[in-house]
């Protein structure tokens, strides 16, 4: 919060020492250019003054020539037509050639006799303009120059006069006068707009303006004294004069009748004593002039400082305060951990406890003072020593706690403390000091581990270990005879049995290993089986071992060993052995010797195929036969009833229908042998092949039975021989099965041929059955077509779950034929 | 006359055919055989108008005869008379370039008409063995046929519906009970995704079970 004012502040100082400068800069620039308008001023008024000065001089010399014409001096002599107009005709060229407003000539008692202007209606002839200073000043010899206002014509002018002499006089005839316009003087004051340029009389009465409405008007108030005597001189009229309401505020400026403010200067003019040229210049329009375009650029200035110093007060003000929020997070963080802290001391499922310099308890944790039946209150401010058993207080005392001050720590100090109940309890002391800021020791924190229980514990697994010992021994004995029994087991088994361990080295063998390989177990123990075994032995036990090892399964396996010619085959179970985490140590071998038994198994086998092949032979001889040579008769036969029967119809009617009854119990003959010989085989299978002979008996099976039968194939190579026989037979069988035991209303015949492979697959809807609780009829019925696949080589499943119908598989590799 | 070589491996027989064949006084046996290898030489030197052939015979059998009489005397007509019943036999018959097909059973009644039909150009065929031909050829029409999915029966059902058989006609065609006819049309409109016997006539022809 305090961060947050200082800033407020800082900012506001920053923002007040802008406009500070930007005031001052502004008043130095003003100052500059009321300097500058000084200047200007004065120059102006030097300007102004050299051009009146001209103005007045302009016409000095040309009044002493006009007052020196002949014509002048003839007509003041002699006022007569003819003079006159002479005289007239000077001052008409006069006038023209020095382009003033009017030349005349006035007498001695000051009425003029001719002017330039006479035929105006302002005309000055017969006028007297005695009562004018510059009348008097040349009638008194002198030239003499004067600004007024005409009273004739009621125009401002110059006036110039000199006295007009006759030859070799000294006393004047009269006077000529030049009135120059003041008009085209005043034209050229033209100041700019910001001053006023004047020029007054030595009484204040402004003469040439450039301000027109100020003209006649008086520039400071008058007393009316003094106006009455300014009436008297009719140099500027009549009046009335008003006071342009102007006052003097200090030396150089003056205000006027509103209270606007001027720089007031002044210059005398030459040759006019008192009149002065007056320039004044509008303080506000210069102020104007000069804040106008510096508001112009400083307006933008301002804004933009204004805008960057507020950003920059922005982000500083959220700099800040992430700032605020980060320390107050950190406090708060270090309050809780601080609160953590002293939970964790005081919760701390373990005797903790403090001790200062002197040995005083400064705290204890909860579980320090129930472990010891105290309140904190209790045993605050005492000494620890007071709670140990005087064993270990001495102990304490001399040895433990002037170490621990020393080294800083102690570990493992066994105590006994002393409960408030008197019961002792053995604990394991570890302490460390706690340092404050200048590293000197204040406080300790010791925690204390009651080792009561572990103590006892300790003693109890003594005496276990003890037991166990006696025990061991006890078993030791068990195992060496369990050890005997093994062996002997091992000697006298007809089986091989042999132990390696992981990486596959030999750690046993028993005596019949030995035997049928000609090594002592000393000999084998550490070798592999590529050590001692011809090598397609080695590699066939090492293949089915390493499966073991890698499986972690046990598996069965036959294995051949042909030692000196003489093959053995065995049947092999081997099994991993564990040790016990569980992991695999070994493998096991047990192998029994079924060379016996494979031959009679072969032989068997033989047996069998050598009877259904011969079976098959015979059935299609006697198929043939019934078929081809009996049936044959038959029809012979038949053709003969026909012709018989056809011959005698009208002659013999009797043996005609004789001989239709013979004809039709020859057809039946014909039909019950051509069954009879389908049935023993049918002739589609050697004749056109295996797919057309399924095709017919699934047909002939559909119409017999009444279960729709689809027949599936792809195109194929035409199958023959005994593969089609056994395909034939296997298909024959399971739809046989299929209408005697299956319920099933539709069979589905699937042969296809891909990658040399014949597969056929016969499937149904029906109600099938536990794969395994096959009955004996139908169990028969599997075996028959199993053998009938063997024969070929062939692979043969029956997939089949109760309610999810049957499916018979069987493949058969179709290079060999 | 209609000049005809027989050939049958069985003399019997042999004679009994001769005998009927003779008897209808427009045909003549030029030439017999007992074997194939015979009947193809008999063929041969003869050029018999129809050459009646049995299936089974030593040596070559009836197909293989059929197969080199095609290629050698592609104009000479063979008439299959054979003891086989079934469908297969027919079938492969026909597509290897047999004429007609029939029973030595049936020969006493149809064996003159069947030469004579071959002979004027014809197929002869039972009812039976034109059905089989026909369901064959449609299901060999293209390789994934929906008729793949039908059994024969319901292929023969099928075609009989299509071709406006009554269910009474068609059970007694096949020895069957209506009920079972009408379970079979069930069944196919089922499998066949059709809703009466008008799709189910369509279907046929699109599929060529029988011709329009």
């Amino acid at each position: 919060m305090k961060l947050r004012s200082i800033l407020r502040v800082l900012s506001l100082l920053a923002f007040l020492s802008a406009c500070v400068a930007g005031y001052l800069y502004y008043s130095s620039l003003k100052e500059y250019a009321f300097q500058e308008a000084e200047r200007n001023a004065l120059n102006r008024l030097q300007t102004t003054k050299k051009n009146l000065t001209a103005f007045f001089s302009e016409n000095i010399k040309p009044i002493r020539v006009l007052a020196a014409m002949q014509p002048l001096v003839d007509v003041l002599d002699k006022p007569e037509p003819k003079t006159l107009n002479a005289a007239n005709a000077i001052l008409d060229l006069f006038k023209k050639t020095l382009d003033v407003e009017v030349c005349y000539l006035m007498d001695l008692r000051g009425k003029t006799l001719a002017s330039s202007n006479r035929n105006d209606p302002d005309s000055f002839v017969g006028m007297n303009f005695s009562f004018r200073p510059y009348f008097q000043d040349a009638m008194q010899g002198l030239p003499a120059s004067y600004l007024a206002l005409g009273t004739t014509s009621r125009k401002r002018g110059a006036y110039y006069s000199y006295p007009v002499y006759r030859k070799n006089s000294d006393t004047p005839l009269g006077i000529a006068v030049i009135k120059a316009s003041i008009f085209f003087v005043e034209k050229e004051l033209t100041p700019e707009e910001t001053s006023i340029q004047l020029v007054v009389d030595p009484q204040g009465m402004i003469f040439i303006s450039s301000r027109s409405e100020w003209l006649y008007q008086l520039m400071w108030q008058l007393k009316p004294d003094d106006i009455k005597q300014l009436r008297k001189t009719r140099q500027f009229g009549n009046g009335p004069w008003h006071w342009t309401g102007l006052r003097k505020n200090g030396n150089k400026e003056v205000l006027d009748a509103s209270g606007k403010p001027y720089l007031f200067h002044q210059i005398a003019v030459d040759d006019y004593p008192g009149w002065k040229i007056v320039h004044l210049y509008d303080l506000k329009a210069a102020s104007k002039l000069v804040s106008e375009p510096l508001l112009k650029i400083i307006q933008p200035v301002i804004i933009i400082l204004c805008l960057l110093l507020g950003a920059s007060i922005f982000f500083l003000y959220r700099q800040a305060s992430l700032e605020i929020a980060r320390r107050r997070t950190m406090e708060q963080a270090l309050r809780r951990s601080e609160k953590r802290y002293r939970a964790l001391y005081h919760h701390t499922p373990a005797m903790l406890h403090s001790i200062d310099k002197n040995g005083n308890l400064v705290s204890v944790s909860n579980y320090w003072s129930d472990a010891l039946g105290y309140t904190r209150k209790e045993v605050i401010g005492k000494k620890l020593t007071d709670y140990l058993s005087p064993v270990s207080r001495k102990y304490a005392e001399e040895t433990i706690i002037p170490a621990f001050f020393k080294k800083g720590f102690i570990k493992d100090i066994p105590y006994q403390f002393v409960k408030k109940n008197k019961a002792v309890i053995e604990v394991q002391l570890s302490a460390i000091t706690d340092r404050d800021e200048q590293r000197q020791t204040f406080r300790s924190l010791a925690v204390s581990i009651d080792v009561t229980e572990r103590n006892k514990a300790e003693r109890a697994l003594q005496e276990a270990k003890e037991a166990l010992s006696s025990y061991s021994k006890d078993l030791e004995s068990q195992v060496r005879k369990r050890t005997r029994e093994i062996s002997g087991i091992l000697q006298y088994t007809p089986a091989v049995v042999y132990i390696k361990d992981a990486d596959g080295k030999y750690t046993m063998v028993n005596s019949k290993f030995e035997e049928l390989f000609g090594i002592r177990t000393s000999d084998v123990r550490g070798k592999t089986d590529q050590d001692f075994l011809a090598p397609d032995i080695a590699d066939q036990f090492f293949k089915n071992d390493d499966r073991v090892l890698r499986e972690k399964q046990s598996i069965q396996v036959q294995e051949n060993i042909t030692i000196d010619d003489d093959a053995h085959t065995y049947l092999s179970t081997k099994f991993p052995l564990y040790d016990g985490k569980g992991r695999v140590t070994g493998v096991c071998g047990i192998a029994t010797d079924i060379t016996a038994l494979k031959k009679a198994q072969e032989r068997l086998r033989r047996l069998s195929a050598s009877i259904m092949t011969n079976q098959e032979k015979e059935r299609a001889y006697l198929a043939r036969e019934l078929h081809d040579e009996l049936g044959q008769v038959l029809t012979a036969l038949r053709m003969e009833a026909v012709w018989i029967r056809n011959r005698v119809i009208k002659s013999d009617p009797t043996a005609s229908a004789r001989a239709l009854t013979m004809c039709e119990l020859i057809d039946t003959t014909i039909e019950e042998v051509r069954r009879l010989a389908i049935r023993l085989r049918p002739g589609v299978l050697d004749h056109l092949g295996l797919v057309e002979a399924i095709e017919w008996y699934t047909a002939d099976f559909e119409k017999r039975y009444d279960i729709s039968c689809v027949f599936e194939h792809n195109d194929g190579p035409e199958i023959r021989g005994n593969i089609a026989t056994a395909a034939y037979r296997i298909s024959q069988e399971a739809l046989t099965n299929v209408a005697r035991h299956a319920s099933a209303t539709r069979a589905k015949v699937t042969m296809s041929f891909d990658n040399g492979n014949l597969s056929l697959s016969i499937k149904d809807n029906g109600t099938g059955f536990e794969p395994e609780a096959l009955g004996d009829a139908e169990g028969l019925g599997v075996a028959n077509m199993r053998e009938r696949a063997n024969l070929v080589r062939g692979f043969f499943d029956v997939q089949s779950r109760p309610g999810g119908g049957t499916r018979i598989c069987f493949t058969v590799a179709l290079t060999e034929s | 006359m209609i000049r005809v070589l027989l050939a049958d491996d069985h003399s019997i027989v042999r004679a009994g055919l001769r005998r009927i064949v003779e008897e209808s006084g427009d045909i003549e046996v030029v030439a017999e055989a007992s074997d194939g290898r015979e009947a193809v030489l008999a063929v041969r030197k003869e050029t018999p108008d129809v050459a009646v052939i049995d299936i089974s015979m030593p040596i070559l059998d009836g197909l293989e005869v059929i197969t080199q009489l095609k290629s050698e005397f592609p104009e000479v007509p063979i008439l299959v008379l054979t003891m086989h019943e079934e469908h297969q036999y027919v079938v492969r018959a026909i597509e290897t370039g047999a004429m007609g097909y029939i029973t030595k059973q049936s020969a006493p009644e149809q064996l003159v008409k069947a030469i004579r039909k071959v002979h004027s150009g014809s197929l002869f065929l039972t009812d039976e063995a034109a059905e089989a031909l026909a369901l064959r050829v449609a299901k060999g029409n293209n390789a994934q046929s929906p008729l793949d999915s039908l059994s024969t029966r319901e292929l023969q059902v099928l075609r009989r519906l299509a071709l406006g058989n009554t269910n009474r006609e068609i059970a007694s065609a096949y020895h069957i009970s209506i009920k079972t006819v009408d379970t079979y049309r069930f069944r196919l409109l089922k499998k066949l995704n059709l809703r009466n016997n008008a799709d189910l006539s369509r279907f046929a022809i699109q599929n060529h079970l029988i011709e329009t």
